[in-house]
């Protein structure tokens, strides 16, 4: 329901804009993820962080299997994998970027290898508000072809700070949430955006059902969600 | 249909106290909170908060008649192994693969890996 509500949200936010941004469904888009070729079990690397913000790809990594799961793949567990490549050294996506994708089929039984980066991560704050930016692009490479699956990328601005209608309570608690800085939810919702242009997995009720569904071409796109 | 399923999980959530279920059908709990606690501080009490927390996912899901989310087994089953409880291990690994077939190529290999090591 949320992800219907959402793209009824987002038809919206197209037509007043006078429909700029071209539309295709998610079949013409993203065609390899229906039918045979379509990957179920994905292993998702270390993302790579563009940003100084050191911590951006361990939030990001830590929170994206849920997400996707949710969305009807199976993510390879996470925790497993972050510790088998650290054991190798590796900790960045930077790393491991220019790997050939096969090998994950071979060490890994993946289907599919998702390469997060993080592009952007900028915190800003006001006195009664804060936020955070964050640009993401995510780009799902086939084991076996070597093909892009599906690939989505979006800047968006989510507000960090609670507001409880009392000025100064609202001060103190801006001060100390983006103090605190507890993001996961955060992250978690930057996916949940990005799932919502991806068709569902194998695992979904709804999987090789939604070609018709409409998503956005043009992947970029600035929004700005609530938390 | 789907949104009777809907209908259905929200009342089983109101009725087990308000835990939230994903439209997927798992119910994840705390789950990215105690792993992003343990990532940024790994410690004997951010690894003990991080399990019981898999655990109660997985006495909730039991509870609500859910599958156990993808991966939480093996995860159970790695920390297990890590702890030097091979047998632990091996069932949660065992379950996870009856759960989920698709992880089996995964977890054989890291099974046998684990084994070339040793």
């Amino acid at each position: 329901m949320r992800y219907f509500s959402r793209l009824a949200g987002l038809a919206f936010v197209l037509v007043l804009a006078g429909c700029t941004g071209p539309t295709q469904t998610k079949g013409e888009s993203f065609p390899s993820m229906y039918g045979e070729t379509s990957p179920t079990t994905i292993l998702v690397l270390p993302a790579i962080n563009e940003t100084t913000a050191a911590d951006a790809g361990d939030l990001l990594n830590v929170t994206v299997a849920m997400p996707f799961a949710n969305h009807g793949y199976y993510v390879i567990p996470v925790p497993i994998v972050a510790d088998i490549f650290r054991r190798e050294g590796i900790v960045e996506g930077e790393q491991i970027k220019n790997l050939p994708p096969t090998i994950y089929k071979q060490h890994f039984g993946a289907d599919a290898v998702l390469f997060l980066t993080v592009e952007e991560w900028d915190t800003n704050y006001a006195i009664l508000s804060a936020n955070v930016t964050v640009g993401m692009e995510y780009v799902l490479v086939s084991t076996t072809s070597g093909e892009v699956l599906w690939s989505y990328e979006e800047r968006v601005v989510m507000d960090t700070s609670g507001s409880s209608g009392n000025i100064l309570a609202d001060v103190i608690a801006t001060a100390i949430s983006t103090a605190m800085a507890d993001y996961v939810p955060i992250a978690i919702q930057v996916h949940q955006n990005a799932v919502v242009a991806m068709p569902f997995g194998t695992m979904h009720p709804m999987h090789d059902q939604d070609a018709e569904m409409k998503t956005v071409k043009v992947l970029k796109r600035d929004a700005a969600l609530e938390q | 249909m789907k949104l009777k399923a809907i209908i259905c999980l929200v009342a089983i959530g109101i009725l087990s106290g308000c835990t939230t279920v994903s439209d997927a059908g798992y119910y994840w709990g705390n789950y990215s909170n105690t792993y992003y606690n343990y990532t940024k501080d790994p410690s004997d009490k951010t690894l003990a908060a991080h399990i019981a927390e898999l655990q109660n996912i997985v006495a909730k899901s039991d509870e609500m008649e859910l599958k156990v989310p993808p991966g939480l087994y093996a995860e159970l089953g790695y920390i297990s192994e890590r702890q030097g409880e091979p047998s632990k291990s091996a069932s949660y690994y065992q379950k996870e693969m009856e759960l989920y077939p698709e992880s089996k190529t995964f977890l054989e290999r890291l099974t046998s890996a684990g084994k070339e090591n040793n």
